[in-house]
């Protein structure tokens, strides 16, 4: 007799195995922080041992890096380009201006909390954080996604009304449908 | 005897004789201030350009003076053979804000127009160029001006991050939980 | 009912063959591109957990469905192509769907599935795959010629056009065509340099010039299905040249041993250049080695 519950969990170790050791990030640097990226990709902290490589559209993509602020400008583009992407997603803040505004905690164009637009994942600290923050941060989402708890898409599916108002109280001349996949 | 005028003090002549209604000062070295109504800047700025040799424009800025209710445009141009600033200066209504275009004689003032109509609210008519420059569907108050509370913009629409509301400082913070002490040359970055 | 049986288990054999060793081929690749960077690269295997990570995604959007076509025509001439590129010298494993004409299908088949991501890529609408595309059609009107005349060369020169045939000749001769006929050799392989894709004529799909071209606009399972396919067809090509100018292998190290020579070539000739714009490409390719083709031909037709 075999055990359904353990060929449930061999079957998700190998997914999980598959996509925490392969992932595709989109190349798209949204704010200053992602001056810091190339130094991470390329030959002294090298990020593709870990199997990260950079990706060119949405659709092939499975990481994004929100580097920095975000003006409301951006951030139009920012939700049209999350939605775009196939599931299972990930998002990674990066910098203090993702989690409390940081340097533009003031200022009436930028937003401060990611958290209430797109879910989040993962948190790096630092502004900006060096290349070794960095690859931390890859190595703690790694972390979660074996431990099966990087859900950040499945919670946007399922408060997709939360999430809208919060996007419309900021943006204005909503470009969207109301959903997008 | 004759007294000899440096090159501020002939431009300051120069422009005198040309222009009633115009009163010029002779800051400091390389740099000369004329204050004109507002009729008269484009023709100013003609004749600097053309008989002067004030070829460059280097920066269109405004400032926003609050208490006597107007608005000060500030045109500085550069000549590069004598090499002196020269500001030329208007006051316009602080309510109702119209400034006469002038990108017939340069071209590009048209980004710092599009600037201040955006961020000041004054209105150029009839200059080159599309409406909205940095902030996109901005429909409040112009944001440079003083009267517009940022604090209290910035808190109605955005979230704040729970948690810090009372503002402790980090280092002290750390050094309190640590047991150490911040040496006193640096102790006057805290926040006292 | 035995035969028909050994045939099909020794085509499911070079299947798993061909994608296995295309996969590790890739990951090679990437290490020895990382160790001249002076880096320490990602796995070999790296590779197989890419592609089992983009069939695993749990979304596939998609425009259309020419766009599901698209990456099944690739695949359906990567494997077809397969069929008939004979892998070992001897043996009934893997001796597929080998014909006495098997060298001139074999040099149109190879242009069917460059066809099929053009239709997929045009279904999306998108002008990035649009651009890629035509780029893409017209490298290959460049790196086809000397292919064309190469192949031609040795047709005529040892008169059969079958692959298997060359195979026996060289084996008779006991020097490969690689020396009997050494400007069609050249021709080739600078086709060749064409045909992988790698810089300096990787302008089809590089990311930072048209957002990776054709396949901007696929993503997971699609994906997955063209890194397959290229792999596939990566092996295919390699196997094709070492049978028809070093003479076959007549057991899986040697073939091994062969193929990776001849596909460092064009790696370690990519990891230093830049790129070719579209009509730098063509008439790279249209000048000197088309000339080697030309004398090949001549040479062919007075050995």
């Amino acid at each position: 007799m075999y055990n359904d519950k353990n060929a449930q969990t061999i079957v998700d170790y190998i997914k999980n195995f598959t996509r925490k050791n392969s992932l595709f990030m989109l190349a798209y640097g949204t704010g200053c922080g992602a001056i810091e990226l190339p130094a991470t990709l390329t030959s002294r902290y090298d990020a593709e041992r870990l199997g990260v490589r950079g990706a060119a559209t949405p659709r092939q993509a499975d990481l994004l890096l929100i580097t920095g602020y975000l003006s409301t400008k951006t951030l139009k583009r920012v939700i049209r380009v999350y939605e775009q992407m196939q599931d299972p997603k990930y998002v990674i803040g990066f910098g203090s201006c993702t989690i409390n505004g940081g340097m533009y905690w003031d200022s009436y164009n930028t937003i401060k909390l990611l958290d209430k637009y797109i879910p989040v994942d993962v948190y790096i600290n630092g502004c900006m954080p060096r290349p070794e923050s960095v690859i931390e941060g890859f190595k703690e989402l790694q972390r979660l996604i074996a431990a099966g708890k990087a859900d950040g898409a499945t919670k946007y599916k399922e408060n997709l009304d939360w999430y809208r108002n919060n996007q419309k109280k900021v943006l204005k001349n909503w470009p969207l449908v109301e959903y997008n996949w | 005897m004759e007294t000899s005028y440096t090159k501020e003090e002939i431009l300051a002549q120069q422009l005198q004789a040309a222009f009633e209604h115009l009163i010029t000062e002779v800051v400091r070295k390389d740099t000369v201030f004329a204050f004109a109504p507002k009729e008269q800047v484009s023709s100013i700025l003609l004749y600097a350009k053309e008989k002067l040799g004030y070829i460059s424009l280097s920066h269109l800025s405004c400032v926003d003076w609050l208490e006597s209710g107007e608005l000060e445009l500030v045109y500085i141009i550069w000549s590069p053979e004598t090499k002196v600033n020269l500001f030329v200066k208007t006051r316009i209504d602080r309510e109702n804000p119209v400034m006469e275009n002038t990108d017939m004689i340069w071209r590009q003032i048209n980004t710092y127009q599009r600037e201040i109509r955006e961020m000041f609210g004054v209105e150029f008519p009839g200059f080159i160029g599309e409406k909205e420059f940095i902030l996109e569907d901005w429909e409040d108050a112009p944001p440079m001006r003083r009267d517009f509370d940022t604090l209290e913009y910035v808190n109605d629409t955005f979230f704040e991050r729970e948690g810090r509301e009372d503002k402790q400082d980090v280092r002290e913070r750390i050094a309190n939980r640590s047991g150490e002490e911040i040496p006193d040359f640096a102790k006057k970055y805290s926040r006292e | 009912m035995n035969t028909i049986l050994i045939e099909i288990l020794g085509a499911i054999a070079t299947i798993l063959l061909a994608f296995t060793v295309g996969m590790l081929y890739g990951g090679a690749r990437r290490k020895v591109i990382a160790r001249i960077q002076n880096r320490v690269g990602p796995p070999i295997y790296q590779n197989f957990i890419d592609v089992v990570k983009l069939y695993s995604k749990e979304t596939s959007i998609h425009h259309g469905w020419i766009q599901h076509m698209g990456p099944v025509f690739a695949i359906t001439a990567s494997i077809t192509s397969l069929m008939f590129v004979p892998i070992l010298t001897s043996g009934n494993w893997f001796s597929n769907l080998n014909f006495s004409g098997d060298l001139i299908f074999l040099i149109y088949m190879m242009v069917f599935g460059s066809l099929g991501m053009a239709l997929g890529a045009g279904q999306t609408g998108n002008p990035n795959s649009a651009i890629g595309v035509s780029r893409g059609l017209s490298q290959m009107v460049g790196y086809e010629i000397p292919f064309v005349m190469s192949m031609v060369a040795l047709m005529t020169q040892f008169h059969t056009t079958s692959i298997t045939g060359m195979i026996e000749l060289q084996a008779q001769s006991e020097s490969w065509m690689m020396f009997s006929n050494p400007f069609a050799f050249i021709a080739a392989i600078m086709a060749m340099l064409g045909m992988f894709h790698y810089a300096p004529f990787d302008i089809v799909h590089a990311p930072a010039e048209v957002a990776s071209g054709p396949v901007s606009e696929f993503g997971g399972k699609y994906l997955g299905m063209m890194m397959t396919s290229g792999s596939i067809f990566a092996f295919v090509k390699l196997t094709l040249f070492v049978d028809v100018f070093m003479g076959g292998a007549s057991n899986l190290i040697e073939l091994v041993i062969k193929t990776f020579a001849l596909y460092m070539i064009p790696v370690l000739y990519g990891v230093i250049n830049p790129r070719y714009r579209t009509e730098q490409a063509i008439t790279y390719f249209w000048k000197w080695p088309a000339f080697f083709g030309l004398i090949g031909l001549v040479w062919a037709a007075f050995y």
